[in-house]
């Protein structure tokens, strides 16, 4: 079953044989004219992403929504059920479109695929990955416009724990954590194992959280946001943020921000305009604050504001 | 039933005669049908022509002296665009031909002329992100029905004349990245069903259903530590803890998510009465996680049909660290030595050993390399269990240091295996099995960059690189007795179809270069080859009507060795796709 976890690198494979696909995707001059603007989003995905009282909801969906009245048209939510990694994220719904979305009727329809996709990590090591005979692994989209920093946060039961300051209480209470995370790499493999008992898997970081409020797990890792959520929507002090910090991990924070095909570099300059505006007009940071979340700016803006300041 | 195996004879022609008054009166298929599917050798009823899964049939028309003037006589198209690997292996009955194309469809043809009967196309939710690719590997037949498994993890039983579903049933849940890609098995009425998963936590299990309702019968969990269940007058009552309690061999809570998927079906031997189910590789992938040996992960096991206990268990790769699915069909058959006959089955795992058990208890009683090269372990003990080589495990992702591509580690087998799915064939005849194999190496390393769903990850990255310039490929003859390898075909690209071995000294497989090839079941000179205008990466059968042998097989490139590039993407990146059903028989 490994080729679950694989680079895919059937994506360098198939450009070729794409090529006729690729003419269908919407440039800027279409998706302007059409008077909607596809927007991919993570289905089931709160604080992102999700459906509240029957309607699109979460902060990357309002993000969708000010991009859309940006240019005066109509929002289509493209909902993205995740596959194994981003790469086929990218290739299902950004450039090539699923195997799957095939129409029997109609074997010559394009397949739905989203103009701009959000929550994509915005990493040139990343974006500039190669395969193992050299070609660009996702050179057929281009990773742009950074409008969040995300990272790794803990929070905690105050009845079971007084604080968490390092992870090393992990080692006596236990810990829920996503399935196939890095949360739950973390805790299985740091300090050579010896929070492995102690950590307890769930298919959610929303199982996780109910399974702290039942008193399974004295605490639970997860994305800042989700966390922040969580909290929020639980909206008791029991439960608290966790201050350590997680020593050995490789990547501790990284940029969000969107993809789109290369081919339409255009509509991403007008979509990073959008943004950057949001983000400096604390547009963005509203929105965060709307769903309980702490806001992060990318690095690209704490940097320059480091540099504004030290002038 | 139970004595149908051991009696010679006079059983075998007491059931073809009421095979053929069976068939006259189109009544539907039994028990005893499929038990017998070996001998009867105008059908084909069962997946592996027979429930033991020898791929050994009988008849021998077609032979070294003829098998030369083989022609095709029809080829089906399974039409659409809907293409991507077909896997499938036909079966037969009445006239009347049923196999299973790419993406959850059926099919019904007229087995003399290639017309199509009936098609069955499942309606397949939106959204859906099956784990294991598109394809199928065939149906089931049991009274009137053709029963399958579909991508979203149902099964679905269709009236074997009009196609029209009888009864559906949710397998597992498709959300949860379940799948259904295996042919079914059918054992005392029971059809029996493994399911296919992904990653994300799920954990494999074997069910059993009424044939004729689709009622659930038991469910079996291979991962140490979940509960079995029995249904009795509709009552789900616990039924045993599978490997008796949770923890023994997993640490902390990891048996929850343990993986070890049934994807590839089982085999059944009417003599022990046992059905041999294999499982997948243990989760997480990264076994640095989970120290321990992961029970039931890559491992065999022995099922008690009626009552979906495990009555014994043989880990292939404990504690797997390199991707080797211990799923690969576990075939019976009787050998003599020293007089008497040894009850045995033999499989031989992606992980590049050849194993004889006893299929009475389990025991191991020898196991050698059919690959040229194993890196990941020194040998076998005297209990069949591997001696790991120092440094042969790949490395924990969690040492990756940020931006750092981790050190790579160079590993044969790759992960896709000695041998893969493609099931082998044992001849009664030579006594050796023919097993498609391959050889190629993969590199590992830990991939510090990596993404899934807006969140930084610990990946893995690798690479299948050939270990030969001119073959990937090998189909080796392999007697169970000694190890010895009685001969090889070598091939270009790898190898991904079944193989089927008849009375008439021939062994048939297929190539993703198209051909369906003929050999001599002794010497392995090819006698014949076809090109069928795509990939062969499905199984071939033989059957007889009116006197002349017939030979099937499914043509259509794919299945996983495409969607892996690097080196040997190169070796079959020209190949066609295509889904087309070619038969064959001599020229009168």
């Amino acid at each position: 079953m490994l080729r679950n976890k694989l680079p895919k690198l059937l994506i360098s494979l198939c450009i070729s044989l794409l090529a006729c696909e690729q003419a269908f995707a919407r440039l800027y001059d279409d998706v302007m004219a059409s008077g909607y603007i596809r927007m991919g989003v993570y289905k089931d995905f709160p604080p992102y992403s999700f459906v509240q009282e029957g309607k699109p909801a979460g902060v990357d969906v309002e993000i969708a929504q000010r991009v859309a009245e940006a240019f005066d048209l109509e929002l289509q939510v493209h909902w993205i059920t995740p596959d194994e990694n981003l790469e086929d994220d990218l290739r299902n719904n950004v450039w090539k479109g699923h195997y799957l979305d095939k129409d029997q009727e109609n074997p010559l329809a394009m397949k739905t695929l989203a103009d701009v996709m959000l929550r994509v990590p915005y990493d040139k090591q990343y974006a500039y990955k190669q395969d193992s005979l050299g070609y660009l692994i996702n050179e057929m989209v281009v990773m742009m416009a950074p409008y969040q920093q995300e990272r790794w946060q803990v929070a905690y039961d105050s009845e079971r724990l007084d604080a968490v300051r390092t992870v090393a209480v992990f080692q006596y209470e236990p810990i829920g954590v996503e399935v196939d995370s890095v949360p739950a790499f973390y805790f299985t493999s740091a300090m050579r194992g010896r929070m492995r008992d102690m950590t307890h898997h769930f298919p959610t970081p929303r199982d996780a959280f109910a399974a702290m409020q039942s008193g399974e797990v004295a605490a639970v890792m997860a994305m800042q946001s989700e966390i922040d959520w969580l909290l929020s929507e639980a909206d008791d002090s029991q439960y608290r943020l966790a201050e350590n910090g997680f020593p050995t991990m490789g990547k501790q924070t990284w940029d969000i921000g969107i993809a789109i095909r290369q081919t339409d570099r255009q509509l991403g300059y007008a979509v990073e305009a959008v943004l950057d505006k949001m983000i400096r007009s604390g547009e963005m940071a509203e929105i965060f604050a709307r769903y309980g979340l702490r806001y992060t700016k990318p690095e690209f803006y704490q940097v320059a504001e480091e540099a504004a300041i030290s002038e | 039933m139970k004595k149908f195996g051991r009696s010679t004879g006079f059983a075998v022609s007491t059931l073809v005669a009421a095979m053929s008054f069976a068939g006259m009166a189109q009544a539907g298929i039994t028990d005893k049908d499929i038990l017998a599917d070996q001998m009867t050798t105008d059908d084909v009823v069962s997946n592996g022509l027979g429930p033991r899964g020898q791929r050994y049939s009988p008849l021998d028309k077609l032979n070294t002296e003829t098998v030369k003037e083989l022609r095709p006589v029809w080829s089906f198209s399974f039409g659409g665009e809907k293409q991507r690997g077909q896997e499938s292996q036909p079966m037969v009955k009445d006239g009347v031909m049923y196999v299973t194309g790419s993406y959850s469809r059926v099919f019904a043809i007229d087995a003399k002329t290639g017309d199509e009967l009936w098609e069955y196309n499942a309606r397949l939710p939106d959204g859906i992100m099956p784990c294991c690719d598109v394809i199928n590997r065939g149906v089931a037949l049991y009274g009137d029905l053709v029963i399958f498994g579909t991508l979203d993890a149902k099964l679905v039983a269709l009236n074997k004349d009009t196609g029209k579903v009888v009864w559906k049933k949710k397998v597992a849940d498709y959300k949860e990245g379940y799948s259904l890609t295996a042919a079914p098995l059918v054992v005392k009425g029971k059809i029996i069903t493994g399911v296919s998963g992904g990653e994300f936590g799920v954990v494999g299990k074997v069910e059993a259903y009424d044939a004729v309702t689709g009622d659930i019968v038991w469910t079996r969990p291979t991962v140490e530590g979940h509960m079995g269940y029995i249904w009795k007058d509709g009552k789900k009552v616990e039924n045993g803890i599978s490997g008796g309690k949770a923890g023994e061999t997993w640490p902390g809570d990891l048996w929850k998510t343990g993986g070890a998927a049934t994807w590839l079906g089982g085999t059944y031997d009417p003599e022990t009465d046992l059905m041999f189910f294999g499982t997948g590789n243990p989760a997480p992938w990264n076994s640095h996680l989970r120290p321990g040996d992961n029970l039931f992960s890559s491992s065999r096991l022995a099922i008690d049909p009626d009552t979906g206990k495990i009555v014994w268990h043989f880990q292939t790769t404990p504690h797997d660290g390199w991707d080797f699915d211990g799923v690969n069909e576990l075939i019976s058959f009787d050998y003599e030595e020293g007089g008497k006959t040894v009850k045995a089955a033999a499989t031989a795992d992606r992980n590049g050993f050849f194993y004889v058990l006893n299929r009475e208890n389990g025991d191991f009683i020898r196991g050698f390399p059919f690959v040229d090269k194993i890196t990941w372990a020194e040998g076998l003990d005297d209990k069949g269990r591997p001696i790991f080589k120092e440094g042969g495990r790949p490395g924990n992702p969690a040492d990756a240091k940020e931006g750092k591509k981790g050190e790579s580690v160079v590993s044969a087998p790759s992960f896709l295996g000695g041998k893969n799915w493609m099931p082998m064939a044992y001849s009664q005849d030579t006594e050796l099995f023919y097993v498609p194999s391959n050889e190629w190496a993969m590199d590992i390393w830990n991939e510090p960059v990596s993404y899934k769903k807006g969140a930084a990850y610990l990946g893995a990255g690798f690479t299948i690189r050939p270990m030969n310039e001119d073959y990937i490929g090998v189909l080796r003859a392999i007697d169970p007795k000694t190890g010895k390898e009685a001969w090889r075909y070598e091939n270009y690209a790898p190898l991904w179809g079944g193989v089927l071995t008849t009375k008439g000294n021939l062994v048939f497989t297929g190539n993703p270069e198209g051909y369906l090839m003929a050999f001599d079941a002794k010497t392995g000179e090819m006698l014949y080859k076809f090109n069928t205008g795509s990939g062969i990466v499905g199984s071939p059968i033989t059957w007889e009507d009116d006197g002349e042998q017939f030979v099937s097989v499914v043509s259509g490139w794919g299945g996983a060795v495409p969607l892996w590039g690097g080196e040997v993407a190169k070796r079959v990146k020209h190949l066609n796709q295509g889904g087309s059903v070619w038969t064959f028989k001599l020229p009168k």
